[in-house]
């Protein structure tokens, strides 16, 4: 059984501007997003920078409000529930940040904000939080005595691994990681992408995992979604994706994939043409700006997600 | 929370600018000065009293003849009267004692002062008559040997006190100019503090929760700021007039913060605009804590540093406006503060005598200087955009 089922998820963030500070349109960042995470399962999620990942993680664990649309977390409709009888998801569902730097309050020490979850939840009795702080540290490979220090005191990398301590500190079973090694150094970013993995076997987790790199999805997830322009575009099996990508966008995805250059800007800019802007999308379909294949079809109606084989389903007119 | 802070890198930096640590030693001075006379060192009754004649100079000032004759006449007088009531045993001029002479001697010595002072009565201009000058001096001699010698401690507390000349009243200048330390820090530190808080938790609410609180706490702040700091406070002061606050320093405490909470308000709640869409905020939100607690604890905290800056700005400001309005009769009244001396010495620089004002405004020269340095330096390590 799924432990997430996500339902036509639409977001629009309000767009203000002119002197009254009204609202004169919206970012369309998420367009009737549907799907399911199974339990144990890793579901990478890819595209470009602003296609709506950070938004899509965000909404599922309700750090936004959606527009419309339902999730639902192991069998209960969490989109409308009031802030207490939101807490006990709250415990379940964590999230890991892109930014190491801005994710970590610069005025709380590793225990300090390690014990505020703790404690908050009541996890373990008040006696044993002190070993159970320890015992976090150490499973996400930091050392127990450096946990009286403030966030400045440590590397990027070690940063992101208190990042994953805090997730991991109300035992969760789901977690959404946004990006989480994007802004690491390249050097570091697959011991701590080896770490998350291992945590995942270890704990049992389910992963949304955000990413912009294909490899890196393909190497560790299970599923994945490909979005573009706040549509998810294509979603398969992660097992083969160079044989079975079909839409044309995760063709040029795959195509632009040596993107292992260090010194390379790490955004992906795969396409002759500009993404259109979430704020004035185009009719028809997302793509259709940049697509090769374009056909007239693709200029009047938007192709809905449908299966082509098992576990496949693409958005495109092209595609049979 | 302070320590906290002092162990940043903003500290640091604060701490390698000499200047500041000088200022701030400066103002350690102050405090420490401000807190002996609050704890006894010197009771408000010693601020009113006679030290010596008045409007003498300074110890490093001196005096027209013309006045040290009329000084000479008035002891001698007094002296004179308290001898004739055969009071001499109580008598005092300023605290200092007669001699313990028999009556006799005492009187004759005074008859022998009278004789020379007359010589120099009826001369109109002493000055330029250098064997007159030298009988003005014996004179003063005389007088002075008619008191009993201040020996010790109380030589020394003389001294101190007639260090910087009397008031027009015989008053200690050198004792009211630092009786006013203890104000000045007094209504600084209150209205700084109540300013700050306030205006922190009103910009911080408003910047927060957004929606009705901020459209209130924006339109509060732009219509206050509209109007010019003075008159507001001027305004806010009247209000008290013929109740029993008049002249106290509830006024003062009370318009000041009403005044000075919009600087620490806009300057939070632009902050916390921006803190609140920070990831660790989001983190927060996610463990499940209501969104008093992260306000709380997550964003106010995080503001700390510009909130030291504003105390420091408000420090200032709170200790100007209370010499202004003093100085305006609309302040302080019954206690001596530099607004007061000021306000007193008005008909005395008229007449060329500097030493009160002077005092008043030496002494809240340092204090404003050292607490401008210290903001500066506050602002330059932990706020170098200067969001406030
Ligand atoms: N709080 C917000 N207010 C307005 N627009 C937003 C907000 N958050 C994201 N957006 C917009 O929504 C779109 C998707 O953003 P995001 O989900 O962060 O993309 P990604 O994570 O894929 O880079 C972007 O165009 C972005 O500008
Ligand atoms: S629907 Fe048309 S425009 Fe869109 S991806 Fe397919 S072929 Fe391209
Ligand atoms: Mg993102």
């Amino acid at each position: 059984m799924s432990l997430i089922r996500v339902d036509n998820m639409v977001k629009h963030f309000p767009v203000r501007g002119g002197v009254l500070n009204r609202i004169v349109g919206k970012v369309h960042a998420v367009n009737g997003v549907s799907f399911r995470i199974d339990e144990g399962e890793v579901l990478g999620v890819v595209g470009e920078s602003g296609c709506g990942k950070s938004t899509l993680g965000k909404l599922i664990i309700r750090l936004i409000e959606s527009t419309s649309g339902e999730v639902h977390y192991d069998g209960t409709e969490i989109t409308h529930l009031g802030h207490n009888d939101m807490l006990p998801f709250r415990r379940r569902m964590q999230i890991v940040f892109q930014d190491p730097y801005s994710s970590l309050n610069p005025r709380l020490t590793v225990n300090a904000l390690l014990k505020e979850a703790i404690v908050f939840h009541s996890i373990v009795p008040p006696s044993e939080v002190e070993s159970h702080i320890d015992k976090l540290m150490a499973k996400v490979g930091l050392r127990p005595d450096q946990k009286n220090r403030f966030p400045h005191e440590f590397s990027g990398g070690q940063r992101q691994r208190i990042g994953i301590a805090r997730a991991l500190a109300l035992n969760p079973d789901f977690i959404v990681a946004d990006e989480p090694v994007s802004a690491l150094d390249v050097s570091i970013q697959a011991q701590v992408l080896n770490l998350m993995m291992d945590l995942k076997d270890e704990l049992g987790l389910t992963l949304l995992f955000i990413s912009h790199d294909l490899k890196v999805i393909e190497h560790f997830c299970d599923r994945v979604l490909v979005m573009y322009l706040g549509y998810v575009v294509e979603e398969m099996n992660c097992l083969d994706i160079h044989g079975e990508a079909r839409h044309p966008y995760t063709q040029a995805l795959l195509g632009a994939n040596p993107v292992n250059d260090p010194d390379e800007d790490r955004e992906l800019t795969v396409l002759e043409g500009d993404v259109p802007s979430p704020f004035s999308p185009p009719k028809g379909c997302p793509f259709v700006t940049r697509c090769p294949l374009v056909e007239s079809r693709c200029h009047e109606e938007m192709p809905p997600l449908v299966e082509k084989t098992k576990g496949h389903r693409v958005a495109c007119w092209a595609v049979e | 929370m302070i320590l906290k802070a002092l162990r940043s890198r903003g500290a640091r930096k604060f701490r390698q600018n000499r200047l500041a640590m000088f200022a701030l030693g400066v103002i350690s001075v102050y405090g420490v000065v401000a807190l002996l006379v609050a704890l006894g060192g010197i009771r408000l009754e010693e601020t009113f009293e006679r030290v010596s004649r008045n409007s003498i100079p300074g110890a490093w000032g001196s005096q027209t003849s013309e006045k040290r004759v009329n000084d000479a006449e008035e002891y001698l007088e007094e002296i004179e009267s308290a001898l004739d009531n055969e009071e001499h045993l109580e008598y005092r001029f300023a605290e200092r004692k007669l001699v313990d002479l028999p009556v006799e001697e005492l009187v004759e010595r005074v008859e022998e002062s009278w004789e020379i002072w007359d010589e120099l009565a009826d001369v109109s201009n002493v000055d330029e008559h250098p064997e007159l000058l030298v009988k003005l001096d014996e004179v003063e001699e005389r007088i002075d040997a008619l008191f009993a010698p201040l020996e010790g401690v109380d030589g020394w507390m003389y001294a101190f006190r007639t260090y910087l000349g009397t008031d027009r009243q015989g008053r200690s200048i050198t004792v009211r100019a630092v009786y006013s330390i203890k104000l000045a820090i007094q209504v600084g530190f209150i209205v700084a503090l109540a300013a700050t808080l306030l205006g922190t938790l009103l910009g911080a609410a408003a910047g927060f929760f957004g929606g009705w609180i901020d459209g209130l706490v924006i339109w509060l702040y732009s219509t206050f700021s509209a109007i010019p700091v003075l008159i507001m406070l001027m305004v806010l002061v009247t209000i008290f007039i013929d109740t029993p606050y008049e002249g106290t320093l509830v006024p003062l405490y009370v318009s000041m913060m009403l005044t000075f909470w919009i600087g620490p308000c806009r300057v939070i709640r632009g902050e916390v605009l921006k803190l609140k869409e920070l990831e660790y905020v989001q983190a927060a939100t996610s463990i499940g804590f209501g969104r008093f607690y992260i306000l709380v604890k997550h964003l106010i905290p995080n503001t700390s540093h510009l909130m030291f800056i504003n105390f420091s700005l408000l420090f200032i400001g709170a200790i100007k406006n209370e010499v202004i309005l003093t100085f305006l009769n609309l302040g302080v009244k019954n206690q001596p503060s530099w607004g007061t001396m000021i306000n007193q010495s008005r008909q005395e620089v008229i007449n060329g005598f500097f030493w009160q004002i002077g005092a008043a405004t030496a002494l809240m020269f340092g204090l404003v200087w050292a607490f401008n340095i210290v903001s500066d330096a506050l602002q330059d390590s932990f706020d170098p955009k200067h969001v406030s």
